[in-house]
């Protein structure tokens, strides 16, 4: 397919009309900067073929702003060999016209011719999209899309295989796909795409099958139980009323009675026994006690006679022992009158030499007595005269201080008087006799002198009176002071009771005269009574009354007469005879107590010896003792006899118990008994279960259980059926759908084969050795290129964005070699693409496109026309085109 | 001279799975209803009594709806009706019966025999003589007793009893319930009425089965009858009439398809059914694309007609002809995927020559409809 001329006019960017002529084969490159108008002229070109000219979606091909415009385009192009150009108005005048060689289509006739030449699809309604744009989509690369291959791929397939299928010589299936796609719907509506697991319908069934199943099973469960306790009911009620009519209880209880009689018989029997055997102990006891009175009768017989051989020998002890006090007292009688005699003697020699010795005291005594008596009569006559003189002397005594004090103050006076005479104012007179005058009170008459000591008034008679005034100053003082010790000294004579400080002096010398003739009498006492008067009268009386005394004891003892024989000895002597004698008189005295101790216990045992055998006497003296002891015997007897009947009846009773084995017996009631409670236990059990399980029953039944469980099984069946049918349906769609499946992909395979011839054609250009994989679906996949490490193998959609491009690229061009070989048209347009190369990838790809040009028209939209210098062409600026 | 009703296994309370769930319900419904047909056929023949031969209820376990509706469905006779259980529905300690009996749903006119001795009616003259089942299998005979049984002179001595007569049938040898063959003459009885088998068969000129009096499986030779029963006098044979009872005739048809024409006589069998049909319908041999498509319209048509059909065709195969699969227009590999299938359903694996049978049948069907709508679409 090449495209001659291409014209436009009010598209896009072209509001006026554009025209493209002289296209060539090969590339045509077409150059301009953003906004010229590349991308319009490639949008009209699409428009042309994709777009319905009735479409109302297609707004954006009017130029900007111009809301009346028609956007138009027109095409001139040959397909093998034949000239076609096609004319389409959008919008405004919708029209579209189409010349192929002779023939003229109009409208969607036009638009249907070229879709079936070209290998896509319009719309159904609204603007066309990727989906409908088959081959063309695929080999016209829109700005900035050539990496994308995958999808545009998808959306040629179809058409890539119905355009290929001549090439390979195969017969195409018209329908194939449309009756994939419906086993496919219909087999995925039972099956999941995936993993085929039922779904849908199948799966319900299936479920629907397997509840139903279990309900069933459920069901035919409950039945069988039912069923199981109808028999058990039936079984039950014959048990019941074998029992009713049988009573098998009724033979247990009688030879429970019959064993238990049997036990009470052989218990009488036991109790029997019991009773013998009690008595026989007690018997036993008895005959014990028998005996044991039997000897202590004999003991009493014996312990008699022990008793009297034991007061014989008692009696032996204490005449043995008597004896012996005898001697010892005899003894003891001599020792005592020997010490009495001793003792008189010392008695008396002491008597003696008391009286001697008081006599002695006695003269000293009185004499004594006289000599104080003596001394007592001078004492008291000094006494006597001691006293007078006391009294003088203190009816003299003068206080020698007082004494002195008055001898001072006559000394002051003295003093006082001599100053004022020799102050005081001198009044001499010598009078007349028989005249006077009158001084102050005074009267003077004849001669002589006074001394004023203070303003006196002299009277002169009936001349009147004078007033002396003594001039010395301290005359008045001087007066004052002579009054005051004289009234001193006048007090003080007036307390001592004197006159004058000469009588005082005198009675000094009296006193003092006194008091050394009482010490001349004192001197003269104390040498005769030292201790006094009192105590030497106490004395004397003293005196006498111990010579009264001594007197008197002298008196009452008698002069000692001497007796015969015995000489007076001295004390000591007496003393030591007596001493002796006091001591034989303790040894013997030693011995003798003991033995008188020894006669008394020997005269106790005795005592007690003869008591005790007293009393056994006694005892065996009883009155009724040969009675007593007579019924013993008797009593004895008896209890053996009896012991022997009881011996035997114990023994026949025992065996009787032991053959009737009463413990076996027990077992015997117990097992009979046991037995028939068991046999009752269970009849009664078994209504109650029969009622319990009519109960169940009744209930059960009015469930109508079978009826639901073949309700149940008829739904099952019905509802396997089912499953089975949809089982089946799913497995031949499964089954259909793979065989469709396989038999589609073993021809895509034969598909792949050319491709992948042409892929590699470019491919080695871009990566020598390199190898792009072609997947079921005709698109690329994993890439293997040789590495540092040997081959590398990477997916598609791994790869960088410049080499998915270019790789998008190189398939392209190998889908446009494919379909040249099966006689398709192939136009191949590039919208600035490869902008993402490097230079050495771009370099690269010049030559694939170089070489592709040779074989297919591309035209060729850059915006960067120094990358494409060196393609080989001629570039055509669109800015150019305008101008035009 | 008295004249019998002589009828057994009802059956009440059967369910039918193998059918669709409509047509199952109406045959359950039917069971009842020759009950009610019975009733009314005693009292059209005037008959004294109805001896029903056991198998009464289909199951123990049924709703006490279905009790109370059976016995509503006998009101229309007013006279005597003796039944016994049968093997399905034994006289067991606890029973359908005795649910009937304490749900007072027996009428007063119907007695129910539970245990083996004589039932007297003077009145008319008879005495009946049952063999209940008291257990759901014996294999005692339990019509032992008759010849032993005291009833006063003069009476006709009818035995009724459920179970199978030993020697007419070989696999019938060890069954259990078994009745002695002669049981009626050794007895002395003037009639044995039988149930349990569900075909209506004479067995000596005293003893017969009547059979079921509606139909409930395709292997029943003569069943859907009742027996009118005419006793003339005592020690007199009797007369016996076959009535039909039964609404639906059942069929278990099977045809090998070899021929074209083998389809024609097919689609006239299939154009033939009513609504008292029940049909299975197994087919094998081969078919092509036009026959099928013939066949599967006509099932379809017949299926509206028949009370019940069901059709296997899978054990039929399918041959397109080349013309059909030109037809067909089966290019490009739809061509392959068809021959490949061909070839598949004669395969040794039953299960994947199945698989390769349906699938054919569906690719056909599939294309064929496309075909269709691509004439339609012009």
């Amino acid at each position: 397919m090449k495209i001659t001329r291409i014209r436009l006019e009010q598209f896009k960017q072209f509001r006026k009309p554009v025209e493209i002529k002289d296209l060539t084969d090969g590339i045509n490159l077409f150059t301009g900067p953003n906004e010229a108008g590349k991308s319009s002229i490639v949008a009209a070109v699409r428009a042309a073929f994709f777009e319905r000219h009735r479409s109302s979606s297609v707004d954006d091909l009017r130029p900007w702003g111009d809301a009346s415009a028609s956007p138009t385009v027109e095409l001139e192009f040959t397909v093998a060999g034949q000239p076609y150009r096609v004319t389409k108005s959008f919008l405004g005048k919708k029209r579209c016209e189409l010349q192929a060689g002779p023939q003229r289509l109009d409208g969607a006739l036009a638009e249907d011719h070229l879709a079936e030449l070209l290998g896509f699809q319009y719309a159904g309604k609204g603007a066309s999209a990727a989906q409908h744009w088959g081959i063309p989509g695929l080999l016209w690369i829109q700005q900035g899309a050539g990496q994308d291959i995958q999808d545009p791929v998808a959306h040629a397939t179809d058409h890539l295989r119905n355009a290929l299928n001549a090439s390979l010589g195969e017969v195409a299936s018209s329908g194939g796909d449309d009756v994939l796609a419906t086993v496919e719907t219909q087999r995925n509506e039972l099956l999941t795409p995936a993993g085929g697991a039922p779904r849908g319908a199948l799966s319900e069934a299936l479920k629907r099958q397997s509840q139903l199943d279990a309900e069933l099973k459920a069901a035919d469960a409950d039945v069988a139980t039912y069923r199981h306790k109808v028999d058990l009911l039936g079984g039950l009620r014959r048990d019941q009323a074998a029992d009713e009519a049988q009573r098998p209880w009724a033979g247990f209880r009688r030879q429970e009675q019959e064993a238990r009689g049997k036990l009470e018989a052989i218990k009488r029997v036991q109790t029997s026994l019991a009773v013998d055997r009690q008595r026989d102990e007690q018997v036993d006891v008895q005959v014990k006690l028998l005996r044991g009175r039997l000897e202590a009768f004999a003991e009493q017989e014996v312990a008699a006679k022990t008793r009297g051989v034991a007061v014989e020998a008692a009696q032996q002890a204490l005449t043995a022992a008597a004896h012996l006090v005898d001697q010892w007292a005899a003894r003891a009688g001599a020792g005592a009158s020997a010490y009495e005699a001793a003792r008189n003697l010392l008695r008396r020699a002491r008597q003696d030499e008391t009286r001697t010795s008081l006599a002695r005291e006695l003269d000293e005594l009185k004499h004594k007595a006289q000599t104080t008596q003596t001394r007592l009569h001078q004492v008291e006559t000094e006494q006597a005269s001691l006293l007078g003189l006391q009294a003088q002397a203190a009816a003299a005594q003068i206080d020698t201080h007082l004494l002195q004090q008055l001898r001072a103050q006559s000394q002051q006076l003295r003093e006082l008087q001599i100053q004022r005479a020799a102050a005081a104012t001198r009044v001499r007179f010598r009078l007349v006799d028989g005249h006077g005058v009158q001084l102050g009170d005074e009267p003077l008459t004849g001669t002589g002198e006074r001394l004023l000591l203070e303003a006196t008034t002299l009277q002169l008679g009936a001349m009147g009176q004078v007033e002396i005034s003594p001039g010395g100053a301290d005359l008045p003082e001087l007066g004052r002071q002579e009054s005051a010790v004289s009234d001193a000294q006048a007090a003080l004579l007036q307390r001592l009771g004197l006159a004058s400080l000469e009588e005082a002096e005198t009675r000094h010398q009296a006193h003092t005269q006194r008091e050394a003739e009482l010490k001349a009498i004192r001197a003269t006492l104390k040498a005769l009574a030292p201790k006094g008067l009192d105590v030497l009268r106490a004395e004397s009386l003293a005196q006498a009354a111990r010579a009264k005394e001594v007197e008197a004891a002298l008196g009452k003892i008698p002069a000692v007469q001497e007796t015969a024989g015995a000489p007076l000895q001295s004390v000591s002597e007496a003393e030591t005879a007596e001493d002796g004698a006091r001591r034989a008189l303790e040894q013997i005295n030693a011995s003798l107590g003991p033995a008188r101790v020894a006669a008394g216990n020997a005269q106790t045992t005795l005592e007690g010896a003869q008591r005790e055998h007293q009393a056994a006497q006694a005892l065996l003296n009883a009155p009724d003792r040969p009675d007593k002891l007579q019924a013993a015997s008797q009593a004895l007897v008896d209890a053996r006899a009896e012991q022997s009947a009881l011996a035997a009846s114990v023994k026949t009773k025992a065996d009787e118990v032991a053959q009737a084995r009463p413990d076996i017996l027990k077992q015997d009631v117990e097992r009979f008994q046991r037995s028939a409670e068991q046999l009752e236990k269970s009849f009664e059990e078994r209504k109650t279960a029969l009622l319990r399980l009519e109960v169940e029953l009744e209930s059960a039944g009015a469930q109508g259980l079978e009826e639901r469980c073949a309700a149940l099984a008829r739904d099952l069946a019905q509802a396997a059926r089912r499953a089975e049918e949809l089982r089946r349906r799913a497995a031949a769609l499964d089954h259909l759908l793979k065989l469709l499946k396989d038999q589609r992909g073993a021809l895509t395979r034969k598909l792949q084969a050319p491709l992948q011839k042409h892929l590699n054609h470019y491919l080695q250009l871009l990566f020598p050795q390199a190898h792009l994989a072609i997947d079921e679906t005709l698109s690329p996949g994993p890439l293997t290129r040789g590495g540092p490490a040997g081959p590398e193998s990477g997916a598609f959609e791994a790869l960088s964005f410049g080499a998915r491009e270019q790789m998008g690229v190189i398939s392209r061009l190998a889908y446009a070699d494919l379909l040249r070989e099966a006689g398709r048209p192939t136009l191949i347009i590039l919208d600035d693409a490869l902008v993402h190369s490097d230079e050495e990838r771009l370099a690269a790809m010049k030559r694939i496109l170089f070489d592709a040009g040779k074989r297919h028209q591309i035209l060729l939209f850059t915006c960067h026309p120094a990358a494409w210098r060196d393609l080989g062409v001629t570039a055509r600026s669109i800015e150019s085109l305008r101008m035009d | 001279m008295i004249k019998l009703l002589h009828t057994a296994d009802w059956q009440i309370g059967k369910q039918y799975g193998q059918f669709d769930a409509d047509d199952a319900a109406v045959l359950a419904d039917a069971r009842f209803a020759v009950v009610e047909r019975l009733a009314q056929l005693a009292v059209a023949q005037g008959v004294d009594i109805v001896l029903v031969a056991g198998d009464v209820f289909d199951a123990q376990g049924v709703a006490d709806k279905t009790i109370h509706r059976l016995f509503n469905s006998m009101a229309a006779f007013s006279g005597p009706w003796v039944l016994i259980p049968g093997n399905h529905d034994a006289g067991l300690a606890e029973s359908v019966w005795t649910r009937a009996a304490r749900l007072s749903a027996v009428p007063r006119n119907a007695h129910v025999c539970l245990r083996p001795e004589p039932l007297l009616f003077p009145s008319m003259g008879l005495a009946v003589l049952p063999a209940p089942l008291t257990q759901r299998h014996t294999h005692n005979d339990l019509t032992e007793w008759f010849a032993a049984a005291q009833v006063p002179p003069g009476l006709f001595r009818v035995g009724l009893a459920h179970g199978s007569v030993q020697g007419i049938l070989a696999e019938d040898i060890d069954s259990s319930n078994p009745i002695a063959a002669g049981r009626a003459e050794q007895a002395v009885l003037d009639y044995l009425a039988l149930g349990d088998w569900h075909g209506s068969k004479q067995i000596d000129p005293r003893t017969w089965y009547s059979g079921t009096p509606e139909t409930d499986r395709f292997r029943a030779n003569a069943s859907g009858q009742a027996l009118i029963v005419s006793l003339s006098e005592p020690g007199g044979l009797p007369s016996v009439a076959q009535h039909t009872t039964g609404q639906y005739r059942w069929r278990d048809d099977a045809v090998d398809m070899q021929v074209p024409s083998d389809i024609d006589a097919l689609l006239q069998q299939l154009a033939g059914l009513t609504t008292a049909d029940v049909v299975t319908l197994s087919l094998t041999g081969r078919i092509d694309l036009p026959g099928q498509r013939r066949l599967l319209d006509a099932i379809g048509q017949a299926r509206g007609r028949a009370r019940s059909l069901v059709a296997n065709l899978s054990a039929l195969r399918f041959e397109p002809t080349p013309e059909d699969i030109g037809a067909l227009q089966a290019d490009g590999y739809l061509g392959d995927v068809i021959a490949n299938l061909r070839a598949a359903q004669d395969g040794a694996a039953a299960e994947s020559a199945d698989v390769a049978r349906d699938a054919l049948a569906l690719l056909a069907s599939i294309l064929d409809e496309r075909r269709a709508g691509a004439r339609a679409v012009p």
